[in-house]
């Protein structure tokens, strides 16, 4: 079962889920990214774009699916400190295509006030796209 | 028993897992295994002692290796101090057929996994160098894998007659178990698992999560 909010360490249980979401990967949503960052490239707001650098279609770029992977955890645990987010990329997540967010905790130390979550990002196959882990600090 | 026979560790480069957190992870979400083996990438961990984690949580933990060569990447089960020394772990062109000439020579068995990834799997490699001899076992199912790198793996396999293993080729806690490979007879130790290996007495079990 995924864990609404926690406030505290104490909150946290092994294995407990994050509430999981199906991020905004719309092309406008990567357009809005892209024009606020700075990036004009392609391969991130043109489809037609995008298959001309040999790719699929657009693609989410890699810090705003870090992004959704932080809003997941900050939405859990409003009060945490999010110390690292570390992914792997092992597929492009595809603009316009569905994806959804998940997480689970899998490390806590209460000593340090610390969790282990991991993170995955899986497209509408079931498919693994992104995964890796993040620590998050939380009050003691 | 099931084992799942490819995961990886923070030993790794990019492992992100503890071996305490595999344990705890499997008992607490009651994942289907025995046990797991720890194949880190272009290294043999001689150091670690998992003895008191296996008795603690009632699991075989054994260690392997992920060795790189001109065929991608291969399982080599059943690591010894004069196979570590027999060729360098650590490079990332190994001779395919040479790793397998060194394995059977120090009671080892080399396995190659995830052979429909490109790059990284020898299907890729198939056309450029020819068919490897020695080859016995692959790896079939990969939890790391996509569907579709699974079915160019399976339909290698069974062009080539090989037979086939599964491994979760986890990198994080929460994958471990997602695929595994049954033995009849029980497997503790490294040398019993090249044993069952060669016997041909295992089945590979597909993605469970």
């Amino acid at each position: 079962m995924a864990n609404s909010t926690v406030k505290t360490i104490a909150d946290v249980e092994f294995g407990g889920e994050l509430p999981s979401f199906v991020p905004d990967t719309s092309i406008e949503a990567t357009r809005r990214f892209g024009k606020y960052v700075g990036w004009g490239t392609p391969r991130f707001t043109d489809h037609e774009g995008a298959r001309k650098e040999g790719l699929p279609g657009a693609i989410v770029p890699g810090v705003m699916s870090q992004g959704f992977l932080g809003a997941m955890i900050h939405r859990w645990a409003p009060n945490a400190e999010i110390v690292a987010i570390d992914t792997v990329f092992r597929a492009p997540v595809q603009v316009d295509h569905p994806h959804t967010i998940t997480g689970v905790v899998t490390d806590i130390d209460e000593d340090e006030g610390t969790v282990e979550i991991d993170i995955t990002i899986t497209n509408e196959a079931g498919e693994t796209r992104v995964f890796g882990t993040a620590t998050a600090k939380l009050p003691t | 028993m099931i084992l799942d026979l490819h995961t990886h560790s923070i030993k790794s480069d990019d492992g992100r897992a503890k071996v305490q957190n595999y344990c705890q992870w499997i008992r607490t979400r009651g994942i289907p295994i025995d046990g797991f083996v720890l194949t880190e990438h272009r290294q043999y961990d001689f150091e670690s002692d998992y003895s008191g984690l296996a008795e603690q949580h009632g699991l075989v933990i054994l260690k392997g290796s992920e060795v790189e060569t001109e065929y991608g990447h291969v399982l080599v089960f059943g690591v010894t101090e004069p196979l570590y020394d027999a060729f360098d772990f650590t490079s990332i062109s190994l001779p395919l057929e040479e790793v397998i000439e060194h394995c059977n020579a120090n009671d080892a068995i080399a396995v190659p996994c995830h052979p429909g990834r490109p790059r990284v799997g020898m299907s890729a490699h198939l056309a450029e160098h020819g068919i490897p001899k020695g080859v016995r076992i692959v790896e079939i199912y990969n939890g790391g894998s996509r569907a579709d790198e699974d079915a160019v793996a399976a339909q290698m396999a069974e062009d080539l007659g090989y037979l086939g293993i599964g491994g979760s080729d986890s990198h994080i806690v929460s994958h471990i178990g997602r695929c595994a490979t049954e033995f009849p007879d029980p497997v503790t130790t490294e040398a019993e698992l090249v044993q069952a290996l060669r016997a041909e007495r295992f089945e590979a079990i597909p993605r469970q999560q």
